[in-house]
């Protein structure tokens, strides 16, 4: 125990704090995901809470939250243990919690979704007119746009983007003095972001609430926090330090990710493009409003308005086709009526959305893994190697897994991804759709994302990126098909064109 | 609850990775954690009935109950299949005295006992392709569809005779249950094995049993990835038809007289049996022998009742209870991991 408080900073007690966590630790079976750790928030204060995959960042969020419960340590919300009923019910009234996965209600409406938390008895009658009221004050907070549009369509006909900003707005409306933030900006676009952080810097500012702000964008972590907390191994390897005082690549290294240091700040180009030597097939898109042709072994980027490039995405895999708009591939034309047909034809799918578009979730590793592949090579049964061509490929990627035969739940997010990812290595697809892959993941797991999906289109596949992180497709893409605000693509850049200004203004919104 | 065996036993394919090789014994002992459990209760329920009933434990009454399991663990495993998709059959109970009932026309009718065997068969398949069809190319919710045919299967059971039940006279018929194709194995036991195995097998070593799993986990997921979700979904309803209609004929072969309500009582013993072994309705886990072994302790029970001397009408708390404890404790050990 010695050896653990020596290696955690041990916060000054005389802080005032609103929460305030010690010597939290929690294991799931035989790995111990937290060790210890330490983590104190102070009102009026936006507080970056770092760390890589599988460091403990969720699994701490989730304890303060209340999901989950800690094996040992204390957890104190303004001063009270919450232990105890009183701790409890301080908590649970003044905390709101923006998860990675959404937790939106489909069917009610949008009134619906940020109004009924008010009510914690059910005998009420429900109040329409409060109910639109609270939605359009909650909505215009980030967008007045979404705000002027009807409060009473459903969630379930929203887009993932709406759907996030949703459960911002009725956060940020909800008057709670503690805000839990779980990378919110991972399906907004910039100009959102930008909204977004005006926003809590004015209610920090104002009301003196705190914010726990999670990202993985070193960016938006200046632009927005004051202080930040770095966990590492479910310890506390930076404790309540101001961001003035530190470097990027102090950070990154407190991290444990010194190796990929600068990533995300990098340029155009760090990864070499070998281009059109390269064997494989061409692809060509009509009917968009631009026509778009792009070379074997190339990368393109989706950018913009999420309508657009969520329309060609599911055009491409076979799930829903679009009037007028047509894709030849290889010579030849593309017109998958289905997923099935799409993947026979050789075209893979990666989706950042896992709980609903990837991951089957009470399916073991081994099974996530191999399902592509037991699909393209049509086998038939389930073969005595396949446990061996498993633990290749998790190897391969550097995965650490107890045993194959766990559920992907055991491993943290950004590992999920890359077990998703992991479908299509060595597979050679013709053409592989990636839709958000970097949802959710750290930026030491994000590097080695983009050096197999590059090895990937090197090899001979065409890559279809969408991100609505633009960094990353200005770093990896040959050419960015930019997309407005009504689905139509307006600008296609190529090679020296790809620069974050001609983006910017291409998209209309900031980068 | 060690490093490697903390998976779900229930849907785990047999094999491991070349990183952990532990013996064979311990290997089954990992897959089948949840299983060996329900096993260990089953002998433990048996163990306590044999203090208060020393009859309870002769090779006499074991046959009884494996006679009298037979049926409930065939058409336990079809409704597995449709539960792992994450659908239910509700119909199982009525396509099983329909067959009965139409098996036995026809052999009264004077046509052989294949023939009216066959006749039957036809019957659960038809009604297992309609649940199928209507659940998959019509995008029914299977509670409905199943409820439908349900309710019009058993009627059919009714009006096929008017209500009159019908003695077998082929004495070659009672072969088909009690007689033995392989020697000391009555064949009611043989064909429960064979199928039992079929399944498991193909459920953790075919990919179209794979393919179950993870239509029942992410039906949305399944699909992107190119799994034919639609014909999984077909498919294990026309089995779960097909396995209630083998279910009924065999049991129609040892009792020998047809009537339009013996499978009233099965469906909820079938969905009881299928939950107790560890499947969840919400899809995507389950395995095969522990649908047997849910069905087992089912009958074990009734058997129990039965033995004690407790009123008849008590049966159904107790078996209530039973699977309240056995749900609940397969919660325990899930929150545990």
């Amino acid at each position: 125990m010695d050896n653990l408080q020596a290696i955690s900073a041990v916060p000054d007690t005389d802080q005032n704090f609103i929460l305030d966590a010690q010597g939290i630790t929690k294991s799931f079976g035989a790995t111990n995901v937290l060790r210890g750790m330490d983590f104190g928030v102070a009102p009026g204060e936006v507080h970056a809470f770092l760390g890589g995959n599988g460091a403990g960042k969720s699994t701490l969020l989730k304890i303060v939250a209340g999901i989950l419960h800690q094996d040992g340590g204390t957890l104190h919300y303004r001063g009270l243990d919450v232990q105890d009923a009183a701790g409890r019910a301080a908590r649970d009234a003044g905390l709101a919690v923006v998860h990675q996965e959404l937790a939106v209600i489909p069917h009610l409406s949008i009134a619906e979704n940020i109004d009924l938390p008010r009510y914690h008895k059910g005998a009420r009658l429900f109040n329409r007119r409060h109910a639109h009221d609270a939605a359009v004050e909650a909505l215009s907070l980030i967008d007045k746009d979404f705000a002027a549009e009807s409060t009473d369509r459903l969630v379930s006909t929203l887009s993932l983007h709406e759907r996030q900003m949703l459960e911002i707005a009725r956060a940020l409306k909800s008057g709670a003095e503690l805000l839990l933030l779980d990378e919110p900006t991972t399906n907004l676009t910039g100009e959102e972001a930008e909204r977004l952080f005006a926003v809590l810097r004015r209610l920090v500012e104002t009301t003196k609430i705190a914010v726990v702000f999670v990202s993985h964008r070193m960016k938006e972590i200046r632009q927005v926090a004051d202080v930040c907390t770095i966990i590492r191994d479910g310890q506390c390897a930076l404790h309540r330090t101001p961001l003035s005082k530190l470097s990027d690549a102090e950070i990154i290294d407190k991290m444990g990710q010194n190796v990929v240091a600068e990533s995300e700040l990098l340029p155009i180009a760090v990864i070499p493009r070998i281009g059109p030597r390269v064997q494989g097939d061409a692809l060509s898109i009509t009917g968009l409003g631009l026509d778009i042709d792009i070379g074997p072994g190339q990368i393109l980027g989706l950018a913009g308005a999420p309508t657009g490039p969520q329309a060609l995405i599911d055009q491409l895999i076979g799930d829903r086709s679009q009037a007028g708009v047509h894709i030849i591939h290889g010579g030849q034309k593309r017109d998958d009526r289905s997923p099935r047909q799409a993947v026979a034809n050789g075209v893979g799918f990666v989706s950042g959305d896992r709980a609903n578009r990837g991951m089957l979730a009470t399916l073991p590793i081994i099974d996530n893994m191999l399902a592509s592949r037991r699909i393209a090579e049509e086998r038939k049964f389930v073969r005595g190697d396949e446990g061996g061509e498993a633990a290749g490929l998790l190897e391969k990627l550097r995965i650490k897994a107890g045993s194959l035969w766990d559920l992907p739940a055991s491993l943290s997010g950004g590992t999920q991804q890359k077990l998703i990812i992991a479908r299509w290595l060595n597979l050679r697809p013709k053409m592989l759709v990636l839709e958000e892959p970097t949802r959710g993941v750290d930026v030491g797991t994000k590097r080695e994302i983009y050096v197999l999906i590059r090895a990937m289109a090197e090899a001979g596949t065409t890559v279809i990126w969408w991100s609505t992180e633009q960094t990353e497709l200005l770093e990896l893409c040959d050419r960015i098909l930019a997309f407005g605000p009504d689905g139509k693509a307006i600008a296609l850049l190529t090679g020296a064109q790809i620069s974050e200004e001609r983006l910017a203004a291409a998209t209309g919104l900031a980068a | 609850m060690t490093p490697t065996g903390s998976r779900p036993a229930s849907i785990a394919a047999p094999q491991r990775p070349a990183t952990a090789q532990p013996g064979a014994l311990r290997k089954i002992a990992g897959t089948y954690r949840s299983e060996i459990a329900i096993a260990a209760a089953i002998i433990l329920l048996e163990a306590v009935l044999g203090i208060f009933v020393p009859n309870a434990l002769t090779i006499g009454n074991f046959s009884d109950i494996a006679q009298a399991t037979a049926p409930l663990i065939i058409m336990a495993i079809g409704v597995l299949l449709v539960v792992i998709t994450g659908g239910i059959d509700l119909s199982v109970g009525s396509i099983f005295s329909l067959v009965g009932m139409v098996a036995g026309l026809v052999m009264n009718d004077g046509y052989n006992s294949t023939t009216g065997t066959l006749c039957g068969l036809g019957v659960g398949i038809f009604f297992g392709a309609v649940n199928g069809a209507l659940v998959t190319f019509v995008g029914l919710a299977p509670f409905v569809v199943t409820l439908i045919t349900y309710a019009v299967a058993g009627s059919l059971a009714f009006i096929v005779t008017n209500g009159q039940s019908l003695p077998i006279n082929d004495p070659n018929f009672y072969l088909l249950n009690s007689g033995h194709i392989i020697p000391f194995l009555p064949n009611f036991s043989l064909f429960c094995i064979v199928l039992l195995f079929i399944i498991e097998f193909t459920l953790r070593r075919i990919v179209f049993g794979r393919w179950i799993y993870a239509v029942g986990s992410s039906p949305n997921a399944a699909r992107l990835l190119g799994i034919p979700v639609h014909l999984v979904k077909f498919s294990v309803y026309v089995a779960s038809g097909l396995l209630a209609a083998i279910a009924s004929v065999l049991t129609l072969s040892y009792i020998s007289n047809a009537e339009a309500t013996s499978g009233e009582a099965m469906m909820l013993q079938a969905i009881a049996a299928v939950v107790i072994g560890g499947a969840s309705l919400f899809g995507g886990t389950g395995s095969a022998i522990g649908a047997l072994l849910g069905a087992l302790m089912i009958t074990v029970i009734q058997n129990g009742v039965n033995l004690i001397g407790i009123n008849g009408f008590w049966q159904g708390s107790v078996t209530g209870l039973v699977i309240l404890v056995a749900v609940l404790i397969d919660r325990v050990s899930k929150a545990r991991r």
